[in-house]
């Protein structure tokens, strides 16, 4: 394994990110018949290094590779070209609801989730409480979660990956989760993340929302960024 | 670091089995026994229809048929579910980093403590008719590891290549058709033309029903050659298996 900084959170080297189109479901028989799909480059020679620490925002217009910058950085894709190096544990905060099972109880879709994120069953036995008491929602925990709310399902959500303990955290502006109660909790919870020296990636198309919330800005456009370095101040 | 990531995966693919078996029951009634009862009315119809037309009579046809059946089903079940679980997952793939191969091999997992729980219900029968015997379970673990091992590289590669080629699954689902009359379930291994024994050789099922049908049954276990076949055959499919959905597995979120 390569040594690294301890400083350094992420580290991309010359990253460049290929997507194939296809536009109906991609088949074997398509594929025999057809030859070869037409390509998008999404990132091109993305040099980026973010400290411990840091807040990060990346601004950038429809389809300038946010998403996919994001993707790779939290390691859920990998780059077609270039490395990646990551230094501690990323969880994303977007699509919080995602992976839940509509069957299962919230309690059983917390161990599974929080699992998906990298948390052993003694971990999430350890944070239960906490997860349960932030998620504010109470005797429900034992029910499936087709009967959630749309705002409980996201509440769950985000007090799991808030208690799996991460390094480097993602996020975007419409973290605005729940009602006006949960939201200055779920702020008090980020604030103590970044006096705790934790690495924040906020991506969002509101450059004003970013320069207020963010230590550097990233500006990508078209899958580039040119590297030049703006202070929020 | 390296350890906990072991760890982290196993206890992941026990909860994505529990999951899997919590899930698919919830709702219906007669929960695990629709595991069952699907191959005992196939092990009726079969057994009523089957012996008109056969030359030899197979000693205890019903329950050589349930053998075959049970074994069967696990594998087709997890071959038709797990080529498109990772496509059926796909919210989970593009939610986190984890080590997907725990998405298709918890529904191997699954299915293999479901196939368990039913040749327990078809225990009593073997004793009953005096054909139980500890010398045989030796073949009964065999015919469970090769089935294993087979099922899951079958399933591993069939779960990557879906991602890519949506019609895998399809082609799958086809194969099994034609793939379950390749097999000894409802016939015999020795009414086959030597001629024609090379396709089973190259058709690990083979050994895996011989296997079980040996330990309940008292049927002649597989022949040295066959076993050699079939088992370079399986243990083959599992690393091109593990291969190709480690290989692929970097690009899925790419194409879901």
């Amino acid at each position: 394994m390569k040594k690294i900084n301890p400083e350094i959170a992420i580290q991309l080297t010359n990253v460049s990110k290929r997507y194939e189109i296809h536009h109906d479901k991609p088949t074997l028989i398509e594929k025999l018949t057809r030859g070869r799909n037409e390509i998008f480059w999404a990132l091109r020679d993305i040099n980026l290094t973010i400290r411990k620490g840091e807040r990060v925002g990346i601004v950038g217009p429809n389809g300038a590779g946010k998403t996919t910058l994001l993707k790779i950085i939290a390691g859920i894709t990998h780059p077609t070209t270039g490395t990646v190096v990551r230094n501690g544990k990323t969880v994303s905060l977007i699509d919080l609801e995602a992976g839940f099972h509509p069957d299962l109880t919230g309690l059983q879709n917390a161990y599974l989730n929080g699992m998906l994120l990298g948390m052993s069953k003694r971990q999430i036995e350890r944070a239960l409480p906490a997860i349960i008491a932030f998620a504010d929602i109470g005797q429900f925990i034992d029910v499936p979660l087709f009967t959630y709310s749309f705002g409980m399902k996201l509440r769950l959500g985000f007090s799991i990956a808030l208690h799996s303990n991460p390094d480097i955290l993602i996020l975007d502006e419409s973290l605005g989760v729940g009602d006006a109660k949960f939201k200055r909790k779920s702020q008090r919870a980020l604030q103590k993340l970044i006096s705790q020296h934790k690495t924040f990636i906020l991506v969002s198309h509101w450059m004003e929302f970013v320069r207020q919330n963010c230590d550097r800005v990233i500006e990508l456009e078209k899958g580039r960024y040119n590297g030049k370095k703006r202070s929020s101040l | 670091m390296k350890r906990y990531a072991l760890h982290h995966f196993w206890e992941l693919l026990i909860s994505m089995t529990h999951k899997e078996l919590t899930t698919r029951y919830k709702h219906t009634l007669f929960g695990f026994l629709w595991v069952f009862i699907n191959p005992l009315i196939q092990m009726i119809v079969i057994g009523f229809i089957f012996p008109l037309f056969i030359k030899e009579p197979i000693p205890h046809y019903n329950l050589y048929l349930f053998t075959g059946l049970l074994t069967w089903n696990f594998f087709s079940l997890s071959l038709a579910k797990g080529s498109s679980s990772i496509v059926n997952e796909r919210s989970l793939i593009k939610k986190s980093k984890f080590p997907h191969a725990i998405i298709p091999l918890s529904i191997v997992l699954s299915n293999a403590i479901n196939l368990l729980l039913s040749f327990a219900l078809i225990l009593p029968f073997t004793l009953y008719y005096q054909m139980f015997s500890m010398e045989r379970v030796g073949s009964f673990i065999l015919g469970f590891i090769l089935l294993i091992i087979f099922t899951s590289g079958a399933s591993l590669l069939t779960a990557a290549l879906n991602v890519r080629y949506r019609d895998i699954t399809f082609f799958t689902q086809a194969g099994l058709i034609v793939w379950f009359y390749l097999t000894p379930i409802v016939y015999s291994i020795y009414s086959v033309p030597p001629a024609l024994l090379f396709i089973w050789r190259l058709n690990p099922m083979t050994s895996v029903v011989q296997f079980f049908q040996n330990a309940f049954i008292n049927y002649p276990a597989p022949g040295l050659a066959m076993i050699g076949c079939n088992g370079t055959i399986a243990i083959a499919t599992l690393i091109i298996g593990i291969w190709v959905f480690q290989s692929e597995s970097k690009l899925f979120d790419d194409w879901l």
